[in-house]
């Protein structure tokens, strides 16, 4: 059911219901006010009757049956009746014929009676020593009553009416805007994701159509980014292809050294796309909801070793490890492949970024409740505006390899297990601070539960 | 066919350049969008394969500025981003053929002869000269019906004076068409090039244009072998 019909059907009948009851109540009001006035001209005919009476200049008698005087003589109103009588009970004279029954006049005050099966309404004065009755048919009376209230109610049918109307249109004038909502809703196609246009909206609409436009604007930048960041997948697992694609054709045309050389090259192709896929796989399952959960548990110390052994593929020297005096000795309070994950990550982008013949140094230290993981390397370091690019998937600084996920990683790491990361690059060279949340330490808490970590390859 | 690569991918590069070169192509490769924008001031091409994800500047605007500046090299564009709107984009920049990663050599060099065909304003494939026939694609010359063998080296400079016929071509110019610009080349090379076509297709097959280079002659059936 449409709103305006709605609108409409629940204000006309309030309109029709409030009617006929003023109605009701108007015509009940008319109708006793008429049959007081009815009986007020019964009334005031049996005293003029009676004044009459006392002019006339000889007594009434009863002789033949009682005197016939017309109601003009008495200035009776038509339709009305009037009989006067003795109060023995003679009647003296009356207004209508003399074969009708005679009204009965044996109490003063109003009577309803039956004469000759019509309905009557009397009314008796005794005076002096006549009673005198006036009487007028109630049928005459219902019809006076009728005609009156068919007067009265014609111009409440049409107020009625009249106002069913302008409520129609004003329902439709008042709607008008939700129409034009209506209207632009539908002629828009259903993945248009265009701002919507609709002019001179009420105030009560304009919140709607802000809301709606400010959502139709969230999802075109979703779905924009999603298309990018679909695209740059595309381009991240085709370039490694194109590379093992492209090798294997030339190592098919060709023979000798240089086919050996394309036979590399296609393996390393095929190296990065697995490493690529590797990244890619890890940052869904991060941002996914896949427990990682294995059960191990690691120190800091501990995820910084996994970590240097994991990212220095053997050349440790090359990672200065700097363990503060007072390190929490508690467990990370997050899945421990995922601390490893993250800041093996960042010291892979170190030893990338950095001349190979500079160290670069990791520092551990606990704070309250968590434990600071800082790489810093001596490469060129990053632009300040470029900071905030860092952690997006698929940046690059500049023409280096890697896939551009390792920071994107870290960064989703961090989200999940409410964690920080923070960028710098002030002090030459880039400067990463990686803090992850540590269980509450208890007293003699449990050591090493990882046993790669050999105790003797301490670096420091 | 002398083509100018700009790839930032190395591993990429080096198999486009192995296969092209395998196929008879000469290929210079650059990676950045600046030294491709250098080269293509200084040297001849006659073709460009451009990758459109260059690390110093997006390849479609590097495309869009060389053609405002008159570039009228055919372009053929490498991408791995797919949607319609990319190809769109790079279509309106001034491409001339586009390529998606991955791709296949074969299909490559088929698309880069066509584009220099087509840049040629001719409809089919083989390039007539008087009684010689020169099919790029498949790299086989005739003269009349008998069918002539040429070296990689003899093919690259047949095609660079078929491909600038009347016009006259600087020794170093023909070099480059030849050889590339890394190829380390002795300097009386492209003499002995020159002597080799000359006895194959007839001594007038390479006018000497004294003080400027060389043009596009006639060709005629070689006398020894004619008779």
């Amino acid at each position: 059911m449409s709103l305006r019909l709605r609108l409409s059907l629940i204000l006309g009948g309030a309109f029709i219901l409030i009617w006929a009851l003023a109605a009701a109540w108007m015509f009940r009001d008319l109708r006793s006010q008429m049959m007081f006035s009815l009986d007020q001209r019964l009334v005031a005919s049996a005293r003029m009757v009676a004044g009459l009476v006392d002019q006339l200049p000889a007594p009434l008698s009863t002789q033949d049956g009682g005197t016939r005087f017309s109601a003009d003589q008495l200035s009776i109103p038509d339709g009305m009746a009037c009989q006067v009588s003795s109060l023995r009970g003679e009647i003296l004279a009356r207004s209508h014929s003399s074969n009708q029954q005679a009204l009965d006049d044996q109490k003063s005050g109003f009577h309803d009676q039956i004469i000759d099966g019509a309905h009557w309404r009397s009314f008796t004065l005794a005076r002096d020593n006549v009673r005198i009755t006036t009487a007028d048919r109630q049928q005459e009376r219902e019809a006076l009553n009728t005609s009156v209230l068919l007067a009265a109610s014609a111009p409440v049918l049409m107020a009625l009416l009249g106002s069913l109307g302008m409520l129609w249109l004003g329902v439709r004038h008042g709607l008008a805007p939700l129409g034009r909502m209506r209207d632009a809703l539908t002629q828009r196609s259903p993945d248009s994701l265009e701002p919507l246009k609709v002019d001179a909206l009420p105030s009560e609409l304009q919140p709607l159509l802000a809301t709606q436009n400010a959502l139709f604007l969230r999802i075109a930048r979703t779905l924009e980014r999603e298309r990018r960041l679909t695209g740059d997948a595309a381009h991240e697992l085709r370039s490694p292809l194109t590379a093992v694609k492209t090798h294997l054709q030339v190592a098919r045309m060709t023979d000798g050294s240089v086919r050996e050389q394309a036979l590399e090259n296609a393996e390393l192709g095929a190296d990065r796309l697995h490493r690529t896929l590797e990244q890619l796989l890890l940052l869904a399952r991060v941002e996914g909801s896949l427990s990682f959960d294995d059960g191990v548990q690691c120190t800091a110390e501990q995820v910084a070793r996994l970590a240097i052994e994991d990212a220095s593929h053997g050349d440790r020297e090359r990672i200065d490890l700097q363990l503060a005096e007072q390190l929490s000795s508690a467990c990370l309070e997050m899945p421990s492949v995922l601390a490893i994950a993250a800041l093996r990550n960042l010291l892979d982008n170190a030893l990338r970024h950095s001349p190979a013949t500079t160290a670069v140094v990791l520092q551990v230290r606990s704070e309250t409740g968590r434990v600071v993981f800082q790489v810093q390397d001596h490469g060129p370091g990053i632009a300040a505006g470029d900071l905030h690019m860092l952690t997006q998937r698929f940046w690059r600084s500049g023409n280096q390899a890697g896939c551009g996920l390792g920071l994107a990683i870290v960064q989703a790491i961090v989200q999940r297990c409410g964690g920080n990361l923070v960028f710098d690059s002030a002090t030459g060279g880039l400067r990463v601070r990686l803090e992850l949340p540590l269980q509450a330490e208890r007293q003699g808490s449990a050591k090493p539960v990882v046993s790669r970590v050999e105790p003797a390859a301490h670096d420091l | 066919m002398h083509v100018l690569l700009c790839e930032d991918d190395d591993l990429i590069a080096s198999g486009i350049v192995a296969g092209l070169g395998a196929q008879g192509m000469t290929v210079d490769r650059v990676a950045s969008a600046a030294s491709a924008r250098s080269l293509l001031h200084t040297a001849h091409f006659d073709v460009l394969v451009l990758d459109l994800g260059l690390p110093d500047e997006d390849g479609l605007k590097l495309l869009a500025r060389l053609r405002q500046q008159g570039l009228t090299l055919p372009v053929l564009v490498l991408t791995a981003r797919d949607a319609v709107d990319d190809r769109v984009a790079g279509l309106q920049a001034g491409a001339d053929d586009y390529v998606l990663k991955p791709f296949d050599l074969r299909e490559l060099s088929a698309r880069l002869h066509t584009l220099l065909r087509r840049a040629a304003g001719r409809t089919v494939n083989v390039i007539e000269h008087g009684p010689l026939r020169y099919d790029p694609s498949s790299r086989k010359a005739w003269l009349g019906e008998v069918a002539v063998d040429l070296s990689r080296r003899e093919q690259a400079l047949l095609q660079a004076l078929l491909h600038n016929r009347g016009r006259v071509l600087s020794g170093d110019q023909l070099k480059d068409s030849v050889y590339g610009f890394t190829d380390e080349v002795e300097s009386n090379a492209l003499n002995v090039h020159i002597h080799h076509l000359r006895r194959k297709l007839g001594n007038g097959i390479v006018e000497t244009v004294r003080g400027l280079g060389y043009r596009l002659g006639p060709a005629q059936l070689p006398e020894q072998e004619g008779a």
